[in-house]
C-alpha cells in the first residue's frame, strides 16, 4: 500500500516530465507516481512508456490542469496526495518528512513548505519568506503564499470539502487550500520542500499572462470565496476589509511589475499590467503614482538648487 | 472486489433514502454501495449509522448532485459505476443484467436500461419512457438530445472517466448529458430497453430538481456550443454543426411543448407558460406550429370542462 500519490498533471513538456518524476521518486519511501497525460501532441506517450513504475493516465481530450489532476485524484489509492508540476521538482526526502509531520497533527488537513526559486538549477531565494500555520483562511483569503508543489493534501479532507474546480485556470490549487483551510487547520514545514520554476515572459505558463491571472483571481474571490460560509458569517466590514486588501497586494504586484516591464521597454505590457492594477485598487496605484511624482520632484529641486 | 460501485448521492431525503440503498443492493451480485451525503442539514446522517453494509461518504461542504457523484467516484473500488439518485429505485437483478450486456460489447463505455415512471411514491404508474433498442456510436444523438438517458438507468466503465474526465459541477441538472456526451464521442454505447429502474417523475410541484424542467434544457441548449469543441463536431462539415443545432432546438421545444400540455389539466399554469415561452425563445416556428398549437388548446379546454 503506498503511502502518498503524486499526481503529475503534464502536458507538451516531455524534456521536463522525467526530471520531475525523478525528484518525486526520491522525495520519500512509498511514493506512488501517477502521470496523467492531458492529451498531450509531443512525445510525451513514448518518453512514459520508457519510464517504469508509474501509471500513466492519458486522458482523450484537453481536460486542463484541474481535469487532469481530479483525473489522476481518481485512480490514486494512498491516504496522502500531492499534486507536482511536471516542471517543478521535489527535494530529496521531503515527502517522508512532511507524512511525519502530518500524522503527528491528526486535526489538520494539509501541509505546505518553502520552495527554491529555480529554472534549470536551483537559485538561493525561497518563497514564501514566512510560513505561517494554523487557521490560515483568512489569511489566504488575502493572498496565495502557498506554492502548490510543496503542499500534502490528507486525501480524506481533500474529499470532504471537494476536489479541485476544472473552470478555475490559473488559481484552482489556491481554490482548493481556501476551500480546505476553511475546515481544517494548516501546518508546515520551515525548509524548502520543492523547486518551483519562476513564470517569465517566454516559458509560455499560464502564469506568465499575470494581469489576466489577477483579475481572474480578483473575481473568484469575490464571487466564491467571500460565499462559503465562514466568509458569510463574517461582519461586512471585514469582507470589505478582506477584499480591499486583497486588490491592495494584487494591484501591489501590478504596479511592480509594470516597473519592470517599463524598464525594459516593454511598453505595451508596461500599460496593460498598469492599467490592470489601476483598475483594481485605483486608491492605492493613485497614491504610489503621486509619491512617484513628489519623490521626482523632490529630486529636481535639490538637483536645481 | 465488488463488480459495481453504485453511487448514490443524498441530500435531505432521509424518508426516501432507505428504500433507494435496499434496492441498489438487490440489484446485482457482488455490489458496493456508496452513499454520498452531501452535507445535508437533516437526520440523514442518523439514518445512514443504522444502514448496514454501504459505505458513507458525508461532506463538509454541499458540492451538488454532480460534485457528490464525483467525490463517490474516488471511494468507488469498482470497475463498473452506476449512479441511483436517492428518490429513484433499482429494480432486481438488473445490475447483473446490465453487466452482462457489457460482455456483448466489450468496448461499450456504459450501457443504458429501460425506465418505468412511478409516481410521488415511486410506484409504477405503467407508463414507461420510451427507450428504444440501439448499439454502437450514438454520439450524434446524444449530442442532439435525440437519446434522453436517465442516470439511474445507467452503468458506465469507470476507465472511461480517465479518457474524458468526471463530470463538471458548474452545469448543475445537465452534467450528466454532458458526460455521457464526452464519452459516446470517444466509445460505442449499448442501450437496452428491458426496464431496470424506477424513475420518481417530477411533477411542477415536487420540489425536485427536475421540476425546473425549461431552465435545464434552456442551459443544454446554452451549454451544447461548447461540446461542439469536441475534435469530432470540430472536424464535422459546418453544414452537420447547424443541422444539430436546429435539431436540438426543436427537440427541446417539443419537449417542453409536451410536458406543458400533458400538465395543464392539472392546472399548472405557470409551469405551462414558461415551458412555452422557452420553446418560442428556441425555436419560434416551431413552437408555433399547428399541432403544438392544437394540443394546448385542447388541453386547457380538459381543464376546464
Amino acid at each position: 500500500m503506498p503511502k502518498i500519490s503524486v499526481i503529475i498533471a503534464t502536458r507538451n513538456r516531455c524534456y521536463l516530465l522525467p526530471r520531475a518524476i525523478e525528484s518525486a521518486r526520491l522525495a520519500g519511501g512509498g511514493v506512488e507516481i501517477i502521470v496523467v497525460d492531458d492529451a498531450s501532441e509531443d512525445e510525451t506517450p513514448s518518453v512514459c512508456a520508457t519510464l517504469t513504475d508509474i501509471r500513466y493516465i492519458r486522458t482523450s481530450r484537453q481536460l486542463g490542469v484541474g481535469g487532469a489532476r481530479n483525473v489522476g485524484l481518481l485512480s490514486s489509492t494512498a491516504p496522502y496526495i500531492s499534486f507536482l508540476d511536471d516542471d517543478d521538482a521535489r527535494l530529496p526526502g521531503s515527502f517522508d518528512k512532511q507524512i511525519d509531520a502530518l500524522e503527528a497533527a491528526p486535526e489538520a488537513g494539509m501541509i505546505y513548505g518553502r520552495a527554491f526559486y529555480g529554472d534549470e538549477k536551483p537559485s538561493d531565494d525561497f518563497y514564501p519568506e514566512h510560513c505561517p500555520t494554523g487557521d490560515l483562511f483568512w489569511e489566504l483569503l488575502r493572498w496565495n503564499f502557498i506554492p502548490c508543489p510543496t503542499v500534502v493534501f490528507r486525501r480524506s479532507c481533500l474529499t470532504r470539502a471537494g476536489i479541485l474546480e476544472e473552470d478555475l485556470a490559473g488559481v484552482e490549487d489556491w481554490d482548493l487550500c481556501v476551500r480546505i483551510a476553511e475546515l481544517y487547520s494548516t501546518i508546515a514545514t520551515d525548509e524548502p520542500v520543492a523547486i518551483w520554476r519562476r513564470p517569465s515572459q517566454s516559458s509560455g505558463q499560464f502564469t506568465s499572462e499575470s494581469e489576466k491571472l489577477h483579475q481572474h483571481a480578483h473575481r473568484v474571490h469575490k464571487e466564491r470565496w467571500l460565499r462559503l460560509p465562514r466568509a458569510v458569517a463574517a461582519s461586512p466590514a471585514e469582507r470589505r476589509a478582506l477584499q480591499r486588501d486583497f486588490a491592495a497586494r494584487a494591484s501591489q504586484q501590478l504596479v511592480w511589475e509594470a516597473a519592470s516591464n517599463l524598464k525594459a521597454r516593454h511598453l505595451p505590457r508596461f500599460a496593460r499590467v498598469a492599467f490592470a492594477g489601476a483598475r483594481m485598487y485605483p486608491v492605492g496605484v493613485g497614491k504610489k503614482f503621486l509619491a512617484f511624482l513628489t519623490s521626482r520632484l523632490g529630486t529636481e529641486t535639490v538637483e536645481r538648487t | 472486489m465488488p463488480r459495481v460501485s453504485v453511487i448514490i448521492p443524498t441530500f435531505d431525503r432521509p424518508s426516501l433514502l432507505p428504500r433507494a440503498v435496499e434496492s441498489a443492493m438487490r440489484a446485482g451480485t457482488d455490489v458496493e454501495v456508496i452513499v454520498v451525503d452531501d452535507a445535508s442539514i437533516d437526520s440523514t446522517a442518523n439514518v445512514c449509522s443504522r444502514l448496514r453494509g454501504i459505505k458513507y461518504i458525508r461532506l463538509d461542504r454541499n458540492q451538488g448532485v454532480a460534485g457528490a457523484r464525483n467525490i463517490g467516484l474516488l471511494e468507488s473500488t469498482a470497475d463498473f459505476i452506476a449512479f441511483l439518485d436517492d428518490d429513484d429505485l433499482r429494480l432486481p437483478g438488473s445490475l447483473d443484467h446490465q453487466l452482462s450486456l457489457f460482455e456483448t460489447l466489450p468496448e461499450a463505455g456504459f450501457v443504458a436500461g429501460g425506465v418505468l415512471l412511478g409516481d410521488q411514491h415511486c410506484a409504477p404508474t405503467g407508463k414507461t419512457a420510451l427507450v428504444r433498442a440501439e448499439r454502437g456510436d450514438l454520439f450524434w444523438k446524444i449530442l442532439e438530445l435525440s437519446v434522453h438517458l436517465i442516470p439511474s438507468s445507467i452503468v458506465v466503465r469507470k476507465s472511461c472517466f480517465q479518457e474524458v474526465g468526471l463530470f463538471n459541477r458548474q452545469l448543475a441538472g445537465i452534467d450528466d448529458w454532458d458526460l455521457w456526451t464526452r464519452i459516446a464521442e470517444q466509445r460505442p454505447v449499448l442501450i437496452d430497453p428491458a426496464p431496470v429502474c424506477i424513475y420518481r417523475s417530477a411533477t411542477p410541484s415536487s420540489k425536485q430538481g427536475s421540476s425546473s424542467l425549461a431552465r435545464h434544457l434552456l442551459a443544454a441548449a446554452n451549454h451544447q456550443p461548447k461540446l461542439f469543441s469536441l475534435s469530432r463536431v470540430r472536424t464535422a462539415p459546418s453544414a452537420q454543426r447547424r443541422a444539430v443545432r436546429k435539431m436540438t432546438r426543436r427537440r427541446i421545444a417539443d419537449t417542453l411543448s409536451w410536458r406543458a400540455a400533458e400538465e395543464l389539466p392539472n392546472g399548472a399554469f405557470r409551469f405551462a407558460a414558461s415551458n412555452f415561452v422557452t420553446a418560442l425563445r428556441l425555436s419560434p416556428a416551431w413552437a408555433m406550429r399547428p399541432t403544438h398549437l392544437q394540443v394546448f388548446w385542447r388541453s386547457t379546454k380538459a381543464r376546464f370542462s
